[in-house]
C-alpha cells in the first residue's frame, strides 16, 4: 500500500443517470459485496444456535449421537415434536408466558411512565432526594428480594396464580430511570405551552409526551419483555402445578434427572422459540418505526 | 396502540373471570358430594420422556383403581429446585401431601421437623419390609426409623464398548474391578488404537462419594454423621481420599482419561462421547442403563461392570443412591393417609418392575425381579443385573450406609471444585482436599447452629 500514485476519487454521480462503469463504481460495487458476505457470515454465525437447534430436532437419537456431529440430521425424524408436545403441555406454557409477560411489560411502561414524568416535569421538595432513592434501589439483587416476596405472595393466597407472577414485577426503577432521561430531553417549552392551553398533565403525558416518546417506550417494553419471559426462579418457585407453567420450566420437563435426550430438548426448544421469533418479526416494524419517527423531516 | 391495549386487558378479565368460573364449577361437587375423594399433590422431578410417561402412568393407574383418592402429579424440575422449594415452603401448608426427595436430602428433610415418618404407618399396620433390599434399607434407616420410602435406587457402575475390548484384545466379558485394572485397561486401550480415550470419567461427586465407599471409607466423621449429627467431613485426612485423586489425576496426565468437566454438563457430555464410540468406558449410575442401551442403538455391544475397588478393601461397597418419597406434616391426616397409600403404590413390585425396565432404577422389593416384563428384559439385557448384584455383595457398614449431611448439596459441590483443581493441575490433591473440608466444615457448623443440631 505504498504506491505513490494517488487514488482515484471515486465521484458518486449525484443527480445524473446511472453512468458506465468506471473503476469507481467496481471497487464501490466490490466493497458492497464483501459487505454484504461478511453479514451474511455475521448472521449465519448468529444463527447458527438456532439452525442447530432446528436440526438436531429433527434427528433421529442414534444421529444426535453420532460422531462427528452431523449439522443437518441425514435421516429426518419429525417424530421428536409429537413427542415433545406429548410429555409437556408447550401450547399451555407459551399462554402463560405470553400473559406473565404481556402483562408486566404494560405494567411496568404504565407505572414507569407515571414515576418518570414526576420525576421529570413535576416540581415538589425533595424530588432529587426521591429520586436517588429509587435508583438505589437497582443496586438490591433480585436474590435477596426472593424469600420475602414469596412470603408475601403466599400470605395473600396467591401461589400458583398469575397474580404471583405478574405483580412482584409491576414497578421498576430501571425503566423509571430509562424514561425520565428520555423525558428530560423533550423541550421544556412544549410543557409550558401545553400549561398555557390549559392541558392537563394526565393528557400531556397521554397525548404529548408519549407518542414523543415512543422509541424510549418501545425499548423499555422490549427490555421488560424479554427479561420476564427468560425468568426462571421466580415461577418455579410460586408455581406448582403443570397447568401454570412458564415456557423456561416448562423446557425443564423435557430433561429427564439421569440422561438427557437432545432431539426432544431441540424440538421443545424449536416449539417455544418459533412464536416469539414470529411475533417480533411482526413486532420489529413497529419498533424501528418508533425509532426513526421525525429522525427526518418531509 | 390504544385500542389494542383496551383489548388485551378485557381479554385478561375475562379470562380471569372464566378461570374463577371453572375454579367454582371444579368446587361445587366437591362441596355437594359427601364421599368426595381426598386429592393430594406429589411433587417429583422425573422428566424427560420417560421419566414423565412412566409416572403418569402410574398416577393413571392408581387413580383409577383409588375412587376415594386422586393423585395430581406436579414436576418440580431438578432434585436441586425441588428441595429449594421445600425449604422455602415446608413450615407453610402450602406443601404437597408427598414429595420425591433426592438421597442426600435425606438429613435437611428430617431435621426440618415437617414430615411424618412413614415408620409410623408402617408400625400401625404392620407394613412388611422383609421384601425390602436390606442395602437400601440400611441407607434409608435413620435412627432405627424409615422416615422415607424409597422410590428410585440406584448405584455407579462401569459401562463399556464391548467392541472397543475386542479390538484392544481383552476379555470383554472380564471388565475391570480394581483402581490399577481400569488404568492398565484404559492404557491397553488407547496404545492398540482402539479408541483415543480409554475412559472418561465426569467430575461428580457422587462418585468420589462411592469411590471413597469402595474403600470402606467414611466421607464425614461421627459414623459418616449417622452415630450423631456430623460435625466435619474426613476424606482429607484418610489416604483412600487422596487414593481416589492420585488414581484420576494420573490417568488424566497420562492421556489415558478424558475429562468431560464437572457434573452435570460433565455426565451428559461422557454419556454422549461413549454413544458416539469416543470413549470406550464410563462411570455412571444405573440409573441412564435404558438410555444408554437406546444411544448404542446396537452400533456397538454394551458391557456393564462393578465400580472399582482396591483389591485390599475388604469391607467397601456402594452407596445406594437416588431417591425416596416423604410424606409432609402440613397436611391434614386424611391426606397423609391417602399419600401413603400412593407410597405403597409406587413401591410395590408391578411399579416397581416397570420403573426398573423403563429406566435402570434396581427396585427396592425382591418380588420385583418376579414380575415377567423384569424376567423378560433380564433375558434380553443381562446389563441390569449389574448394579443391584454389585449392592448385594456390599456389606452394610457405616461407610457402604453413606453419609448424612444437612448440607451435602453444597458438599458435594465442594468436592466437584477440589476434583477439579486436582485434575487441571491448579493445586495439589492435598490442598485441593484440605480447601474443600474446610468450606464444608464451616457450611456443616452454620447448618447444625441454625437447625439446632447437636
Amino acid at each position: 500500500m505504498t504506491t505513490p500514485t494517488p487514488v482515484a476519487p471515486s465521484r458518486p454521480a449525484a443527480a445524473a443517470p446511472p453512468p458506465r462503469k468506471g473503476r469507481g463504481d467496481l471497487r464501490h460495487m466490490a466493497a458492497d459485496r464483501g459487505l454484504d458476505l461478511l453479514m451474511v457470515v455475521l448472521a449465519l454465525v448468529v444463527l447458527f444456535p438456532l439452525l442447530y437447534a432446528l436440526g438436531t430436532s429433527l434427528k433421529t437419537t442414534a444421529e444426535v449421537n453420532q460422531y462427528p456431529p452431523t449439522l443437518w440430521p441425514h435421516v429426518f425424524n419429525a417424530g421428536n415434536y409429537p413427542d415433545a408436545l406429548r410429555v409437556a403441555p408447550i401450547a399451555r406454557f407459551l399462554l402463560n408466558s405470553f400473559i406473565q409477560s404481556g402483562a408486566v411489560t404494560v405494567g411496568q411502561l404504565v407505572t414507569a411512565a407515571l414515576a418518570a414524568f414526576a420525576f421529570s416535569f413535576i416540581e415538589f421538595p425533595g424530588r432529587q432526594a426521591l429520586f436517588f432513592l429509587f435508583l438505589s434501589t437497582l443496586m438490591i439483587p433480585a436474590e435477596v428480594t426472593l424469600i420475602p416476596n414469596y412470603l408475601t405472595v403466599r400470605s395473600l393466597g396467591w401461589l400458583n396464580t398469575y397474580p404471583a407472577l405478574v405483580a412482584p414485577f409491576l414497578a421498576t426503577a430501571f425503566g423509571t430511570f430509562l424514561l425520565r432521561q428520555f423525558f428530560l430531553t423533550v423541550p421544556r417549552e412544549l410543557w409550558d405551552a401545553a400549561r398555557i392551553d390549559g392541558c392537563s398533565r394526565r393528557r400531556f403525558l397521554a397525548q404529548i409526551l408519549a407518542p414523543l416518546a415512543r422509541p424510549a417506550f418501545a425499548t423499555l417494553a422490549i427490555y421488560a419483555f424479554l427479561s420476564t419471559w427468560n425468568q426462571y426462579l421466580w415461577p418455579l418457585l410460586v408455581i406448582n402445578s403443570q397447568q401454570m407453567r412458564t415456557v423456561q420450566i416448562g423446557l425443564a420437563i423435557l430433561q429427564s434427572q439421569e440422561s438427557v435426550s437432545w432431539s426432544l430438548v431441540m424440538a421443545g426448544i424449536v416449539l417455544i422459540v418459533a412464536p416469539t421469533i414470529f411475533l417480533f418479526l411482526i413486532g420489529y416494524r413497529h419498533v424501528v418505526r418508533g425509532l426513526t419517527a421525525g429522525a427526518v423531516k418531509g | 396502540m390504544a385500542r389494542k391495549r383496551i383489548t388485551r386487558r378485557s381479554f385478561l378479565k375475562a379470562a380471569g373471570a372464566t378461570a374463577l368460573g371453572m375454579a367454582g364449577a371444579g368446587l361445587a361437587p366437591a362441596l355437594v358430594g359427601a364421599q368426595a375423594p381426598t386429592r393430594i399433590v406429589f411433587w417429583h422431578a422425573m422428566g424427560g420422556n420417560l421419566g414423565e410417561t412412566v409416572v403418569k402412568a402410574f398416577i393413571n393407574t392408581f387413580n383409577s383403581a383409588h375412587k376415594d383418592i386422586q393423585v395430581e402429579a406436579q414436576f418440580q424440575g431438578s432434585y436441586d429446585d425441588l428441595v429449594n422449594k421445600l425449604r422455602a415452603s415446608i413450615q407453610s401448608q402450602s406443601v404437597p401431601a408427598v414429595a420425591q426427595v433426592y438421597d442426600i436430602g435425606t438429613r435437611f428433610m428430617i431435621d426440618s421437623k415437617g414430615i411424618v415418618p412413614v415408620q409410623e404407618f408402617i408400625d400401625k399396620e404392620k407394613f412388611d419390609l422383609t421384601q425390602l433390599e436390606p442395602n437400601i434399607l440400611a441407607y434409608y434407616r435413620v435412627g432405627d426409623r424409615l422416615n422415607s420410602m424409597p422410590f428410585n435406587t440406584s448405584t455407579a457402575i462401569l459401562y463399556f464398548n464391548k467392541d472397543m475390548y475386542k479390538k484392544a484384545g481383552l476379555n470383554p466379558n472380564q471388565p475391570p474391578r480394581t483402581f490399577e485394572e481400569i488404568e492398565d485397561y484404559a492404557k491397553k486401550l488407547v496404545q492398540s488404537g482402539a479408541t483415543t480415550s480409554g475412559i472418561t470419567i465426569s467430575i461428580y461427586g457422587w462418585f468420589f462419594e462411592q469411590l471413597l465407599a469402595r474403600q470402606g471409607a467414611l466421607y464425614a466423621n461421627n459414623g459418616n454423621g449417622r452415630d450423631k449429627a456430623a460435625t466435619e467431613v474426613i476424606y482429607n485426612q484418610e489416604e483412600e481420599g487422596a487414593r481416589i485423586l492420585d488414581w484420576w489425576t494420573r490417568m488424566v496426565k497420562a492421556g489415558v482419561a478424558s475429562n468431560p468437566g464437572r457434573a452435570p454438563a460433565g455426565n451428559a457430555a461422557a454419556q454422549r462421547a461413549l454413544a458416539g464410540g469416543q470413549t470406550a468406558m464410563i462411570f455412571e449410575s444405573t440409573a441412564t442403563l435404558r438410555s444408554l442401551l437406546t444411544n448404542a442403538g446396537g452400533r456397538f455391544e454394551l458391557g456393564t461392570g462393578y465400580f472399582p475397588k482396591p483389591p485390599a478393601a475388604k469391607n467397601g461397597g456402594s452407596i445406594v443412591g437416588g431417591a425416596s418419597v416423604w410424606i409432609l406434616k402440613n397436611r391434614p391426616q386424611v391426606e397423609q393417609q391417602a399419600a401413603w397409600e400412593f407410597v405403597k403404590f409406587i413401591t410395590a413390585p408391578p411399579q416397581q418392575a416397570a420403573w426398573y425396565v423403563g429406566t435402570g432404577y434396581f427396585p427396592i422389593r425382591k418380588e420385583a425381579y418376579r414380575e415377567q416384563v423384569a424376567k423378560d428384559n433380564l433375558a434380553k439385557n443381562p446389563q441390569f443385573l449389574t448394579a443391584i448384584s454389585e449392592l448385594r455383595s456390599s456389606p452394610i457398614n457405616r461407610p457402604t450406609q453413606g453419609a448424612l449431611l444437612g448440607v451435602f448439596p453444597e458438599a458435594r459441590a465442594r468436592v466437584e471444585e477440589a476434583i477439579e483443581a486436582a485434575v487441571l493441575g491448579r493445586r495439589t490433591m492435598k490442598q485441593a482436599l484440605d480447601d474443600a473440608a474446610k468450606n464444608v466444615d464451616q457450611a456443616i457448623a452454620v447448618y447444625n447452629r441454625t437447625m439446632g443440631v447437636a
